[in-house]
């Protein structure tokens, strides 16, 4: 896994760890890109979105080498294609600009995978997507701490917890597929998954 | 509103696209009822959103900028529209696998108050269903070999644990013997996804049990 760790401080604290990049400004770059791209599509902010944003999802795809080269650059296409086309639905004050580009690339990833297996379904990842309903003022303040707050609790976790959820958010595994691929008992897995959605719950509920 | 929600680690393995397709639809079909799981999945999908940002870079070549930016001007792909003259006021999703009002399905009969309809998702390895269970009906009681999900989408039921109603989501592992009852005053209709056949346990009931082969795909 090419994650990098960070030891030491919390970012929050210490201003500089990789950890910070999207409670600091460069957050509200990316977001405000994204609002330009979808306000007045903005090819120039779209090429910069581009530039930082298409390595990391390549770095997604090639996750636990689950796709070739070829196919983690097809990947990235498409994930690019849609952050132009969704730009105009995505709202900052909702969601971080990085958890947006994420989720469509998760999505992007799960079709392909079906796709490259022949597997034959009428659901597209995008219908799972709920139609936007209204939120109430107090949940979008929410959610805007409660994502800094994730980011500050990621930085805190154990290495022997990060491992899982890495394995689980970066290469789409299932408990049990993570379970044997890192040669543990799934209930050793299920107990460190539970541990980190403890401190998760811990900060949702503050 | 929901009583009843999925287990945190099952909302994770949603947030983080590590489950297969009828599972994963199902939790999407809650989450369209219950918007504090809402919440909890926009705060895990964070967790992967952070992680995204930490990995370390992969270079990708000009001609890949340069031919998605040849692409901006396509058409946007087409959008499946909300089905408007159905009768099951679902979300999307289960909207667009019933297609069309709950009297339009191929209902199985396997008891005097109790039928189902199989419905197609491609998912080679869980059953995803629809049970519909006459007011005050009763499913005999059995067990699963293996887990199932349940959603409540019409009426209610009870059974030896709690009484459920719609947007409840229900996991079940196992042996879990129990006997749902439909409330009265209205049928009851549920999702069911399972990835082992139902086993009616009493005697009298277990002669159907070939007729509840797992329909998966």
């Amino acid at each position: 896994m090419a994650i990098k760790k960070d030891a030491g401080n919390s970012p929050a604290a210490s201003g500089n760890g990789k950890w910070n990049v999207p409670t600091g400004r460069r957050t509200d770059e990316w977001s405000t890109a994204l609002v330009q791209i979808g306000e007045s599509q903005d090819r120039g902010a779209f090429t910069r979105f581009f530039r930082h944003f298409a390595p990391l999802i390549k770095a997604f795809a090639l996750s636990g080498s689950s796709l070739s080269a070829s196919h983690a650059d097809e990947l990235v296409q498409e994930v690019m294609l849609k952050v132009w086309q969704k730009a105009g639905g995505f709202n900052p004050e909702k969601a971080a600009a990085s958890t947006w580009v994420y989720t469509i690339a998760r999505n992007c990833r799960t079709d392909m995978f079906r796709r490259l297996q022949k597997f034959d379904t009428p659901l597209a990842s995008d219908d799972f997507e709920l139609e936007s309903e209204e939120e109430e003022s107090f949940v979008v303040l929410h959610t805007r701490r409660g994502a800094e707050r994730v980011r500050e609790l990621m930085s805190d976790l154990p290495p022997d917890q990060a491992q899982i959820l890495a394995k689980v958010y970066m290469e789409g595994k299932s408990h049990s597929e993570a379970a044997a691929e890192l040669d543990l008992p799934l209930g050793t897995v299920k107990s460190r998954v539970r541990l980190a959605i403890q401190k998760l719950q811990g900060l949702m509920e503050a | 509103m929901a009583h009843h929600h999925p287990p945190m680690d099952l909302l994770l393995e949603y947030a983080a696209g590590a489950l297969p397709v009828a599972q994963s639809a199902c939790v999407a079909a809650h989450l369209s009822y219950c918007q504090r799981c809402r919440q909890v999945v926009d705060r895990l999908e964070d967790v992967g959103g952070a992680h995204l940002e930490r990995l370390d870079p992969q270079p990708v070549g000009e001609s890949v900028l340069e031919s998605v930016m040849a692409r901006l001007d396509d058409p946007e792909p087409l959008r499946y529209a909300p089905n408007e003259v159905s009768d099951t006021q679902l979300p999307g999703l289960l909207d667009r696998l019933i297609n069309g009002n709950y009297a339009d399905l191929a209902w199985k009969r396997v008891t005097q108050s109790l039928s189902i309809s199989y419905l197609k998702t491609g998912d080679p390895n869980h059953e995803f269903a629809l049970y519909r269970i006459a007011e005050g009906g009763r499913i005999p009681e059995h067990t699963h070999g293996g887990s199932e999900m349940t959603l409540v989408l019409r009426g209610g039921f009870a059974d030896e644990s709690g009484e459920y109603h719609p947007g409840d989501f229900l996991v079940r592992e196992g042996w879990d013997k129990h006997t749902p009852v439909a409330l009265e005053g209205e049928e009851c209709i549920c999702l069911a996804v399972l990835d082992a056949p139902l086993k009616f346990t009493r005697l009298r009931h277990r002669w159907l049990n070939p007729l509840l082969k797992l329909h998966a795909g």
